[in-house]
């Protein structure tokens, strides 16, 4: 219980402590939360669920108030307390960690993507994928360039209109569920109706396609990140799109399981087209930030189109790549932050011979774009090689496109790099790297090639949890794998 | 110690020279740091030699496995024999010597450990790519080196005038390579379907077991295959980036884009000679591309007036030949042809750059000029260099090329036609660079001249050393009319041992035609050399400029357009589209789409909205309060329940 509820207890401290102490709260709270994370994954055996909530009785409208996390829950619980502290150590030293607000809005958004991670229960779930909404919009909202109502707008109207698909599903679930357990839901029974699971599995979906955000559904997303402070892009692309792809992962899929044959090839093709849609965009981009946003509608589609093939390599690969790009994402919006901060200015035409004058930026900005092209020695490697793979052997055609990613990231990656790093200097003075900052490019990269060395400490996490899965998915079901 | 602890120490001791330098480089001394960058290479050389006397059969060394699939695992294994035995000599014996070189090269260059680290590294990944069993590890190496490319070709990115051009060069290879790599990826996808598992020998055998049913698939997986290789190996059509990446110390031209990594796609064919062997079609298709890029590239060298620019097309005609010997099916030919030119051609790399350097950074052959007497030393091994590459009688490119011929003639005259009209093309633009560098008057001015120097003995060591071998190279593998019975040792040597290479009973010719194609082929260098030594020599001709040249001069200078082509076909269209694809559809149609909707929803949300209070914030901040409160008392009510 104290897994989910310390963050929010935390939070609302946040906001009654002297402001003085913000900044290290911040910090020091969600390393605390990390800690116990921690302390659970201690003795935890992948094969069980852990049920920290479980009343014994149905609630009205069928909510059965279950929480617990297996591997998969857990993996995810781990990756957001680990995002959450390094959010805040990269943004100790700027402005926006004195405020309570951030800390406190953060720490409470940690809460509401804990309970989202950890629910065994629809409405439960659904309520706190409500409920991460809140914050980060307030953090847009309070921290953002001034003038970001119309993509703020955009934004908050794409996620309403999905969350009221994703509810309306839920509502038609009760026909076929007795309640709303997750356990009973993974075994909803259709009576063979394909097309009506595929229905309501469509609800679901559309919510978090605009999430993750699927093509063509991700207009929102560049002039969002662009016009949100450097740690709301953070905690935007690096967890609060991954509760998309667990949501896939986790309740799209097994529940509405007799509807993926109507939605597999659609939205597979939908992400092989964003696949290559966002990198070609990503290509002639000037604004870093917009250029690292379609980089990541295309590194999400590959991973969006490997999870509908869910057969048990294509999860264990893309929950792999939920990592990486996780630590990707952090470590470009920071170098993207720091030219912000240090320059004002996000254009690559204005930037240039920065690694001269700022040798230790320019040595980890390298570093971290090699990781984000997935060379080997890097998490990105293994997940790429294994997604790209499964997909292949689904069809061949949407091998190939998803493959091209291979070409185009190097090329916009690599035009991003050198057009702010090399040539000559166009600016006078620029702040080597803070120690936070080389604090949090070090502990990326020995993260990211951690897993590309051994991935399958994560695997060994994920696999039982799909097999339980797929277990408790009714026995005259024919796995893909 | 065992076989296999000496093979791990082999393949981590530069690993572990680039770890130190990595660090503790920067308050290290120049002399310290490239020390230990050279003897940690040599040592892995020695250790090679180690392997290479005990070698009697194809030993496996399990390290780890990186992951375990449903249906395959990928692991990290590596696998001794032969070839990767042979490949690893070439690599660390070549290697260690062009370290050698580079501690004299990069002495006054501030960023001496980042480049003693980076070729460290290099060396590395090129043992993973030769040393793994299975084409995981191999498809790690392979990205290794480009990697490693990357960064060496780019290495003067701060350079005042040339630091842009450099890191575009560095950009196009690596760019160029991911295709080919993509390539690579599609084969070993191929692979797992097909055997699940990628590990040489077994699908060796498993091909071997029952070839009928595979030759479908082998067909499609070698010509990925092949793709991989044209990338690394810089064919025709993704051979453009090797004369760009010349833009890195020369050092780095000489290891990387002559010696070792641009054969790593000859390796990948030799290694996967039991596919190839299925796919007579891409054979045809390897031997057309070889023919092609030996042709067009040395057409092209014959102009180009960068003396590195020459030696760069030079390696892509030399790379080409070897692939029309593995078209042919010749594999240990195509070998020995590696294995020479990585003699002479690093000499003749490590010779410019003994030239440059003595020419302070100058590399338009225009200005040079009777540099013989000024730079004895490297004017003898060049000229050896030279000599060994276009194909004098009994230096070692004679022997390999004369095999690659013969297997020629064996299969088609035409062929044998075309690779002549190549081969005399090579001796042209060798002696025209050889005499208009080392003979004649110096026409780089006076000032120049007298800061021209002999390089130092750590330059020149090297040089000597890689001249003795472009001399006696041919030896490893002389043909059967000198010595009936111990001819041919190194194809024998890797057949024994190498899988799929001792299944294949390569063909000899008879003596008499052999002499006589080796007569024709001394001919033909012996005349090119007069007739150099008449033009450039005694009528004392230089390089023309631009404005007097002819029409086929014209197009041999400017490359044949394939760069303009390239931009013009490929990269324009697609920028186009990114810019199309932002600027029209995103933005007019799924942007405005959206809007458009929005708007009718806010006509409609008109009338509502009286009743608000009109501060988003405030209503949000009462809507999460309601939420947690809802929540918070079910789950208390829930847990006293409990």
């Amino acid at each position: 219980m104290e897994l989910i509820f310390l963050p929010l207890i935390l939070g609302i401290i946040a906001f009654f402590i002297p402001t003085k102490w913000v900044r290290p709260f911040g910090l020091v709270a969600s390393i605390g939360v990390l800690a116990v994370s921690i302390v659970h994954l201690i003795g935890f055996d992948p094969t069980n669920y852990v049920l920290i909530l479980n009343p014994a009785e149905t609630f009205p409208l069928g909510l059965t108030f279950k929480m617990g996390y297996d591997g998969l829950g857990l993996t995810m619980v781990l990756l957001t307390n680990a995002i959450i502290s390094i959010i805040f150590l990269a943004n100790l030293n700027r402005e926006i960690a004195q405020s309570p607000k951030f800390t406190g809005l953060t720490l409470l958004m940690q809460f509401a993507l804990l309970g989202l991670f950890t629910s065994l229960d629809g409405i439960l779930f659904y309520t706190f994928w409500e409920l991460t909404l809140i914050p980060i919009f307030l953090i847009l909202y309070w921290f953002g360039k001034q003038d970001n109502n119309r993509a703020l707008f955009k934004f908050f109207l794409y996620t309403l209109l999905g969350s009221l698909m994703m509810l309306l599903s839920f509502i038609a679930l009760a026909y076929f569920s007795p309640n709303y357990s997750y356990f009973n839901l993974v075994q909803a029974d259709f009576h063979g109706k394909a097309f009506e699971a595929a229905l309501i599995m469509s609800g679901i979906l559309f919510a978090f396609a605009v999430k993750i955000p699927l093509f063509p559904f991700h207009t929102w997303q560049a002039p969002t990140y662009t016009n949100a402070p450097m740690a709301g892009t953070m905690l935007l692309s690096a967890l609060m799109l991954k509760m998309a792809l667990f949501g896939m992962i986790k309740w799209m899929i097994p529940i509405g399981f007799e509807g993926l044959v109507y939605l597999k090839w659609p939205v597979i093709t939908l992400g092989g087209i964003g696949i290559v849609y966002g990198a070609v965009i990503a290509m002639k981009q000037k604004d870093l930030k917009t250029l690292f946003a379609y980089a990541s509608i295309s590194h999400l589609g590959l991973i969006a189109a490997g999870i509908m093939l869910f057969s048990l390599s294509a999860i264990e690969a893309s929950m792999i790549q939920i990592i990486n790009h996780s630590i990707v994402a952090i470590a470009l919006f920071l170098a993207a932050g720091i030219i912000e901060e240090r320059l004002q200015t996000r254009n690559i035409e204005d930037l240039g011979g920065l690694a001269k004058i700022a040798p230790h930026f320019g040595f980890w900005f390298a570093v971290m774009t090699f990781i984000s092209v997935s060379v080997p020695f890097t998490a990105g490697f293994i997940g790429e090689f294994v997604l790209i793979k499964e997909l292949f052997s689904a069809h061949w055609v949407i091998g190939i496109t998803a493959a091209t990613t291979l070409v185009f990231g190097a090329v916009y990656m690599l035009r991003a790099y050198q057009g702010s790093m090399f040539g000559p200097t166009k600016v006078t003075s620029f702040q080597d790297l803070r120690w936070n900052e080389y604090l949090v490019f070090a502990i990326l990269t020995v993260a990211a090639v951690g897993i590309g060395l051994y991935p399958q400490i994560i695997m060994d996490f994920i696999k039982p949890s799909i097999t339980f899965t797929q277990e408790l998915m009714s026995g005259d079901l024919t796995l893909t794998k | 110690m065992g076989k296999d602890m000496l093979l791990l120490i082999l393949i981590s001791l530069p690993l572990i020279g680039a770890a130190i330098n990595g660090t503790l480089g920067k308050i290290m001394p120049k002399l310290v740091v490239g020390s230990i960058a050279t003897v940690l290479v040599f040592c892995s050389f020695m250790l090679g030699l180690l392997l290479f006397v005990g070698l009697d059969q194809t030993t496996i060394v399990h390290l780890f496995q990186v992951a375990k699939f449903d249906d395959f695992s990928l692991d990290v294994n590596f696998q001794l024999d032969s070839l990767s035995i042979w490949m690893t000599l070439i690599i660390t014996g070549i290697g260690s010597l062009i370290h050698l070189f580079s501690m004299g090269y990069m002495s006054h260059d501030e960023g001496y450990h980042k480049f003693f680290t980076y070729l460290n590294l290099f060396i590395f990944s090129m043992l993973l790519l030769v040393l793994g069993s299975n084409y995981f590890v191999l498809f790690f190496g392979w990205e290794g080196v480009g990697i490693c490319s990357y960064l060496l070709i780019g290495f003067h990115y701060n350079d005042a005038e040339k630091g842009i051009a450099n890191s575009l060069a560095a950009r196009k290879a690596f760019i160029m390579n991911r295709i080919g790599d993509a390539g690579l990826l599609f084969a070993l996808f191929m692979l797992l379907n097909q055997f699940h598992t990628l590990e040489f020998v077994q699908i060796g055998k498993m091909i071997n077991a029952s070839p009928e049913l595979y030759t479908g698939i082998a067909g499609c997986i070698t010509l990925c295959l092949f793709l991989a290789a044209t990338g690394k190996s810089a064919q025709i059509p993704l051979f453009t980036w090797l004369p760009d990446a010349m833009a890195g110390p020369t050092p780095v031209s000489a290891l990387i884009h002559a010696a070792t990594m641009v054969t790593a796609g000859i390796y990948l064919t030799v290694r996967s000679n039991f596919l190839f062997e299925l796919a007579p079609t891409t054979k045809d298709i390897i031997l057309v591309i070889g023919i092609a890029t030996t042709v067009v590239a040395a057409f092209i060298a014959m102009r180009q007036n960068d003396i590195k620019k020459v030696l760069a097309y030079s390696t892509v005609s030399q790379l080409g030949l070897m692939f029309v010997a593995l078209g042919m099916g010749a594999y240990t030919v195509a070998l020995f042809h590696v294995t020479t030119h990585a003699f002479f051609k690093a000499l003749l790399f490590l010779g410019s750059g003994s030239v440059i350097h003595a020419m302070s950074d100058e590399q338009d052959i225009r200005k040079m000029g009777g540099l013989s007497k000024l730079t004895p030393i490297t004017h003898i091994t060049f000229l050896i260099g030279t000599l060994a590459i276009a194909g004098f009688p009994f230096l070692s490119g004679f022997y390999s090329k004369d095999e690659i011929l013969a297997h020629a003639w064996m299969s088609s005259p035409v062929v044998y036609g075309i690779l002549m009209i190549a081969v005399t093309m090579t001796a042209v633009y060798m002696f025209r660079l050889y005499f208009l560098v080392f003979h004649g008057s110096f026409r780089g001015g006076e000032k120049l001249k007298s800061h021209v120097h002999e390089s130092g003995l750590t330059m020149t060591i090297p040089l000597m050393v890689l001249a003795v071998l472009s001399v006696f190279g041919g030896i490893l593998n002389l043909p059967g009319i000198f010595f009936h019975h111990a001819g041919h040792w190194m194809s024998h040597f890797l057949e024994r041992t190498t899988y799929g290479l001792n299944q294949i009973k390569p063909e000899h010719m008879d003596g008499n035609q052999s002499i006589i194609l080796m007569c024709i082929a001394s001919g033909v260098a012996l005349i090119v050399l007069a007739w150099a030594y008449m033009t450039y020599v005694k009528k004392q001709a230089t390089a023309k400029e631009d404005a007097d040249m002819n029409a086929w001069e014209k197009l041999s200078s400017n490359k044949l357009y394939i760069d303009e082509i390239y931009q013009t076909v490929f990269v324009q269209p697609i920028l186009w589209l990114s810019t199309t694809l932002s600027k029209q559809f995103e933005e007019r149609i799924l942007n405005n789409g959206i809007f458009r909707l929005t708007s009718a929803i806010e006509a409609s949300g008109n009338y509502t909205r009286k009743w608000q209070s009109g501060f988003l914030a405030s209503y949000l901040f009462w809507m999460v309060m309601g939420i947690i409160g809802f929540i918070s008392y079910y789950i208390i009510k829930s847990s006293f329940w409990n």
